[in-house]
C-alpha cells in the first residue's frame, strides 16, 4: 500500500532556488488556464465582425472627413479636394463664439452634475440599505422616456410665468442670475441658464452611475479605520472616501463633458440663437446649409479640441486605465 | 419656558443641538433626494401632460384634464409608424451588436495577440468622440460613396455606437469569470464545444444582457447620429418628436413617453420583487 | 490505477515551474503532494488532469500514455481549490455534469447514492451559493466521484475551510477513500493535512520533489533541510564528523562545533553518503524527542523516571546513560495546553527549541535555569552542512 516511488533525481541541495520574485508559478498557471497556448488565428476571426464594422462605419469616416475638411467648391458645381485650409480659419473665425460657449456650457454643466450628482450617487452607495436597488432603478427609469420628450417638459417646467420661474423671481435668484448675465428679462427659457440647466439634467445619469460604481466598491471598514483614526466626517471624506472615489470621478467627468460639448438639443429647444453651440453650427452646416467642408472642418477642430483637452485631463487625474 | 429661563446662551443652542445634529448626519440623504426629485420631475410633467387637453398645437401649458390621448395613442399622423421604425432598428442593431461585440469582447477577454491595445483604443475611441462628430463623418462617407439614406444607413449608425458598448459590459464580465469553471468542466468530460454552450455561455449571458439592454436602449433613444445619417422617408420616432417640437407637439407623444417609462418602471421593479421572494423561499 | 510520471518538465516563458520529475503513485494509494506555494505542486497536479500540458516527458495511466489526452478523455477527476462549482446549477445538476456529458440518460439514481454519501441528500436543489463552505467542498467530491474516476486528483481541496471542518473532513475523505478504494493524489502546503491523510508524501520545493515516503519516515528520518524544517520544527546542530561507522559499530561519532560536545547516531540516519573523518553535517533532532533535566539532578518532588543505569560522572541523576547530551539555559518558557514550550541557549546552538509533555513538570524549569538537555541517539538525524540551515522555515 505505501510508496515505493523511485527517488527523485533532484539532488539534495536545492537551497537558493526559490522562484524568482513575482513569479509565484500558481499564479501564473491561473493566467495561463485563462489564455492558455490559444494564440493562432481565433482573437482575429472573433474580432472580424466588429473590428471591421468600426474600421468601415467609425475610422474611414474620420478620413474621408479629413479630406471633406480641405475641399472647396459648391453644392452645384461639386466639392474637391483644393487643400483649402481656410476652411479652418473661416470656421473658427465665424463660429469661434460656438466654441467658446460650447466647452463654457459643457464645463458648467459639469461641475452641476458633479456636485448633484456625487450626493446622490453617495447616498446610492453607503446610505441606501434596502432602498439601494429601488433608488438605482429611479436613476435609471427616466432613460426610458426618450430625452428629446423628457427635454421638451423642461420647457413646461421653466415657462414664461410659470410656478419655478415665479418662485426664482420672488426668491430674488432671477436677479442674480441676471446680473451674472444668466438670465434677461425674469425669464428662463432661451436663456443661458435654460441651456446649462437642460445639459446638467441629461447627463447626470452619465455622472452618478460611474461615480455609483467607484463609491460602492469602497470597502466600509476603511471609513470606519479612518474615524476610528481621530478623522471628523469632513476628513474622511476628503482624505479616503473622495480619493478613492477618483476613477469615478474622472469617468463620470468625461461621460457628461464630452457629449454635452457636442450636444445641440437642448440649445435648440430650451435657448435661443444667442445660446448655439458648436453642435448646432455644424448641424446647421451639414443638414441645412450643405457647406459640407465647413460642417467637417468645425467637427474635426471639436474633436481634436475635446481629445486635446481629455488627454490632459487624464494625465492630471493620472487614471487611464477606465475601461 | 418660564420656569427654567435661559440662564446662559448656551442653553439655547441646546434646544436646536438636536435637529441641527440630525440635519448634519442626513444632509446627504436630504441633497441626493433633491438630486432623484431632479432626474424625476421632467417625467411627472410627461406623464401629467399626457392628460392634458391643450389650446392650441403646442402642450406646453394646462388647460384642462382629459384622457382623449390615451384613448387614441395612434390618432396622431405618422407618430405610430416613426415608433414602428424605432423599434425595428432598435432590435435588429441590438441583435448584430451584441453578436459581433461579443466575439470581440471574448477575443479582448481571452486571448493574447498582437494588435490587442490598438483595438483596445479603436473600441474605446467611439464612446470619447461627441455624437455629432460621429454622425456627421459617417454621413459624409455616405454622402461620398453615394449610398442612398435611409433604413440601412441608420441601421449601420446604430450598430457602429452600440458596438462599443456591448464589448465594454461583455468584457467586464467574461474577464470576472472565474477560468477554474471552464478547467472544471473539461475535467468534467465536457469537450470544447459543450464548454462553451454549457457553463461559458450561461456565465457570461449577464454581460451579454446588460450589452444588449444598453444597445436597445441606445438605438431606440438616439437622435443626433440619426438625424445625419437618416433618409427623407425614414422618420424614426425620436426624429418625430424633433420635428413635432418645431411644428406642435401632440399629447400622444406624452402618452408614448410616459408608456414606456410606467412600463420599465413595472418590469424592474416586479422582477426585482420576483427576486426577492425567491431568495427568501 | 498506477499513474507514472517520467522526466515531466513544465516551462512558462523563462520560469521553470516544475523540474525533471519522475513520480509513481501506486494504485489505491493516498498520495499527497506537499509544498509551500510557488514549488510546482499544483502544476504537477494540472499536467495529470490534462489542464497544462508538460512541456517534455510523459504520464502513464496504467499503461495507457495520457500525455496529450485532453482533459475531457481522461478518466481523471478534479476537486478544485475553491471548488470550481458551476453557479448557474444547482446541487444536483453540478453532480450529474460529468454523467450528462458522457451521455448518460439517467442519472437521477446515481445523484442520490452520491449525495447520501457525502451526506447532503436534502441540499439537491440549493443552488452553490447557498451552500456553507464544507458542504461546497462535499458538492465538489461528488461530482468528481460520481465519475468513477481512475484516479481523483484533489487541489488544496479543505483550504477554504476553518480549522474544525478541516479536520472532520479530513477524516471524512480519508473514510471515502477507503471505501471507493481510487487512487487519490492531493495537493497540499499543510503538513498536518498531508501527515494525516496520506499514505505516501511528496515534498516539494523549486519544482523538484525533495523526498518521497510514508510521512512517519519523512518526519522521523529528513534527507534535508528543507524537509526538516517544513515537516514540523527541527534542532540543526553544526557538528564535525569524528569517526565514521566501523566493522564492530555503524555509529556515527560527532563533536559539536560549537563547544566540542561529543553526539552519537545510527549511521543510516546520516543523509551524507560516504562521510569521512572531520567533514561538517547538520544534527538534527525534534524537539519532543528532547528531555530536559535540571542541573541539580532531578527534582525530588516530582516523579522523574530515572531510566537505567545511574549517570555517569558529572551529569546530574536521571539523565540516562548512552543519550546524547547538551547543557544549556533556558531563555523562554512558554504554556502551549498540551505542553510546554522552551527556548534554550546552548554553546553548541543558539536557539534550541524543546517540548516537553505536560505532565509532572518540574518548577524549577524556568528561563534562566540551566539544565542538561539529552535525548537518545536512534532519534538524532545528520543532513549535508551544504545546505541552508534555514531552508523552508518560512515557506509556510
Amino acid at each position: 500500500m505505501t510508496a515505493v516511488a523511485p527517488p527523485s533525481p533532484s539532488g539534495p541541495a536545492s537551497a537558493g532556488a526559490a522562484p524568482p520574485a513575482g513569479k509565484d508559478p500558481d499564479g501564473a498557471v491561473a493566467e495561463a488556464g485563462a489564455g492558455r497556448a490559444r494564440r493562432g488565428l481565433t482573437p482575429y476571426w472573433l474580432l472580424l465582425p466588429a473590428g471591421l464594422w468600426l474600421a468601415v462605419f467609425f475610422v474611414a469616416p474620420l478620413f474621408y472627413q479629413a479630406s471633406t475638411s480641405v475641399q472647396s467648391g459648391s453644392l452645384e458645381e461639386g466639392f474637391r479636394v483644393t487643400w483649402q485650409f481656410s476652411n479652418y480659419t473661416d470656421a473658427l473665425g465665424t463660429y469661434g463664439e460656438h466654441f467658446v460657449r460650447s466647452f463654457c456650457y459643457a464645463a458648467v454643466a459639469t461641475a452641476l452634475c458633479l456636485f448633484i450628482g456625487y450626493p446622490l450617487a453617495y447616498m446610492i452607495a453607503l446610505r441606501a440599505g434596502r432602498w439601494r436597488n429601488l433608488v438605482l432603478v429611479m436613476v435609471i427609469a427616466p432613460f426610458f422616456t426618450s430625452f428629446l420628450i423628457r427635454t421638451l417638459a423642461w420647457k413646461t417646467i421653466l415657462s414664461d410665468g410659470g410656478p419655478v420661474v415665479g418662485a426664482l423671481s420672488s426668491l430674488h435668484i432671477l436677479d442674480v442670475t441676471h446680473w451674472l448675465g444668466l438670465t434677461a428679462d425674469d425669464r428662463v427659457l432661451a436663456t443661458p441658464l435654460a441651456v446649462v440647466c437642460g445639459l446638467t439634467y441629461n447627463f447626470l445619469p452619465f455622472m452618478i452611475l460611474p461615480l455609483y460604481s467607484s463609491l460602492e466598491r469602497i470597502d466600509t471598514s476603511l471609513l470606519e479605520a479612518a474615524r476610528d483614526l481621530y478623522a471628523k466626517p469632513s476628513t474622511t471624506f476628503r482624505k479616503v472616501t473622495f480619493p478613492l472615489s477618483l476613477p469615478g470621478v474622472v469617468a463620470g467627468t468625461l461621460l457628461t463633458f464630452i457629449p454635452a460639448s457636442g450636444d445641440y438639443i437642448n440649445a435648440q429647444l430650451l435657448g435661443s440663437p444667442s445660446e448655439q453651440m458648436v453642435g448646432n453650427a455644424i448641424q446647421k452646416q451639414f443638414l441645412n446649409v450643405l457647406d459640407y467642408p465647413t460642417a467637417a472642418a468645425m467637427s474635426f477642430i471639436l474633436m481634436a479640441l475635446i481629445l486635446l483637452m481629455v488627454s490632459v485631463y487624464m494625465r492630471k487625474a493620472g487614471t487611464e486605465e477606465l475601461v | 419656558m418660564s420656569t427654567t429661563a435661559p440662564t446662559s446662551p448656551r442653553a439655547g443652542s441646546h434646544v436646536l443641538a438636536a435637529p441641527v445634529r440630525w440635519l448634519r448626519r442626513n444632509a446627504v440623504v436630504l441633497v441626493g433626494s433633491a438630486a432623484l426629485a431632479y432626474l424625476l420631475v421632467p417625467n411627472l410633467v410627461v406623464l401629467a401632460f399626457s392628460f392634458n387637453k391643450p389650446a392650441g398645437r403646442f402642450n406646453y401649458a394646462w388647460r384642462t384634464f382629459s384622457t382623449d390621448a390615451w384613448t387614441d395613442p395612434c390618432g396622431v399622423a405618422n407618430m405610430c409608424s416613426s415608433l414602428g421604425l424605432s423599434l425595428r432598428i432598435a432590435v435588429l442593431a441590438t441583435l448584430i451588436a451584441t453578436a459581433f461585440g461579443t466575439f470581440a469582447a471574448f477575443a479582448l477577454a481571452r486571448y493574447r495577440f498582437r494588435g490587442k491595445s490598438t483595438t483596445n483604443a479603436l473600441i474605446f475611441l467611439p464612446m470619447a468622440m461627441p455624437e455629432v462628430v460621429m454622425g456627421a463623418s459617417l454621413g459624409t462617407l455616405f454622402l461620398n460613396t453615394r449610398v442612398q439614406f435611409g433604413f440601412v444607413t441608420i441601421l449601420i449608425a446604430h450598430v457602429m455606437f452600440c458596438l462599443s458598448f456591448v464589448v465594454v459590459a461583455v468584457k467586464a464580465r467574461v474577464m470576472s469569470m472565474d477560468p477554474r469553471l471552464e478547467e472544471a468542466a473539461r475535467d468534467l468530460y465536457a469537450g470544447p464545444f459543450q464548454t462553451f454552450c454549457r457553463v461559458t455561455l450561461p456565465l457570461a449571458a449577464p454581460g451579454i444582457a446588460a450589452g444588449a439592454m444598453l444597445s436597445f436602449a441606445l438605438s431606440f433613444d438616439d437622435f443626433i447620429i440619426t438625424q445625419f445619417n437618416a433618409g427623407p422617408s425614414t422618420v424614426t420616432f425620436p426624429m418625430f418628436v424633433w420635428g413635432a417640437a418645431q411644428r406642435g407637439v401632440p399629447v400622444q407623444v406624452n402618452v408614448i413617453g410616459s408608456a414606456m417609462f410606467v412600463l420599465a418602471l413595472v418590469i424592474v421593479l416586479g422582477g426585482q420583487i420576483a427576486a426577492n421572494r425567491r431568495k427568501r423561499v | 490505477m498506477t499513474i507514472t510520471l517520467s522526466g515531466i518538465t513544465k516551462t512558462f516563458g523563462d520560469f521553470t515551474a516544475v523540474h525533471p520529475l519522475d513520480l509513481t503513485v501506486p494504485e489505491g494509494s493516498f498520495f499527497a503532494l506537499l509544498g509551500a506555494s510557488g514549488c510546482g505542486k499544483t502544476t504537477t497536479l494540472r499536467m495529470i488532469a490534462g489542464l497544462e500540458e508538460p512541456t517534455s516527458g510523459t504520464i502513464l495511466l496504467g499503461d495507457d500514455d495520457i500525455t496529450h489526452l485532453p482533459p475531457h478523455k481522461r478518466p481523471v477527476n478534479t476537486v478544485f481549490q475553491n471548488y470550481a462549482l458551476f453557479p448557474h446549477l444547482d446541487v444536483s445538476e453540478n453532480i450529474a455534469f460529468g454523467l450528462r456529458r458522457r451521455g448518460v440518460k439517467s442519472v437521477s439514481k446515481q445523484v442520490a447514492e452520491m449525495l447520501d454519501l457525502v451526506q447532503l441528500g436534502d441540499m439537491a436543489r440549493r443552488k452553490p451559493r447557498q451552500l456553507s463552505g464544507g458542504q461546497q467542498q462535499r458538492v465538489a467530491l461528488a461530482r468528481a466521484l460520481i465519475n468513477r474516476p481512475q484516479v481523483l486528483l484533489l487541489d488544496e481541496p479543505l483550504g477554504a475551510l476553518d480549522l474544525k471542518l478541516r479536520r472532520q473532513m479530513q477524516l471524512e475523505l480519508k473514510r471515502i477513500q477507503t471505501e471507493v478504494g481510487i487512487t487519490f493524489v492531493h495537493v497540499t502546503h499543510d503538513q498536518e493535512e498531508a501527515m494525516t491523510m496520506a499514505d505516501s508524501v511528496a515534498v516539494m520545493y523549486g519544482g523538484r520533489v525533495e523526498q518521497l515516503g510514508p510521512p512517519a519516515e519523512l518526519y522521523e528520518n529528513p534527507r534535508s533541510t528543507f524537509v526538516a524544517n517544513f515537516l514540523g520544527t527541527s534542532n540543526l546542530i553544526e557538528a564535525q564528523v569524528v569517526s565514521g561507522a566501523t566493522a564492530e559499530s555503524d555509529e556515527l561519532r560527532l563533536r559539536t562545533v560549537g563547544d566540542d560536545t561529543a553526539l552519537r547516531l545510527p549511521a543510516a540516519r546520516c543523509a551524507v553518503e560516504g562521510v569521512e573523518e572531520g567533514a561538517k553535517v547538520l544534527v538534527g533532532v525534534r524537539p519532543e524527542k528532547i528531555s530536559l533535566t535540571h542541573t541539580d539532578g532531578p527534582d525530588t518532588a516530582s516523579e522523574s523516571v530515572a531510566e537505567g543505569a545511574p549517570a555517569p560522572a558529572g551529569v546530574p541523576a536521571g539523565v540516562p546513560e548512552g543519550h546524547n547530551r547538551l547543557t544549556g539555559r533556558i531563555t523562554d518558557a512558554s504554556y502551549l495546553g498540551v505542553s510546554w514550550q522552551y527556548l534554550i541557549e546552548t554553546p553548541a546552538c543558539s536557539e534550541l527549541t524543546v517540548y516537553e509533555q505536560n505532565v509532572a513538570r518540574d518548577s524549577r524549569l524556568t528561563p534562566g535555569a540551566h539544565v542538561v538537555l539529552h535525548w537518545r541517539p536512534e532519534h538524532t538525524f545528520a543532513l549535508d552542512a551544504a545546505q541552508d540551515a534555514a531552508a523552508g522555515e518560512e515557506a509556510i
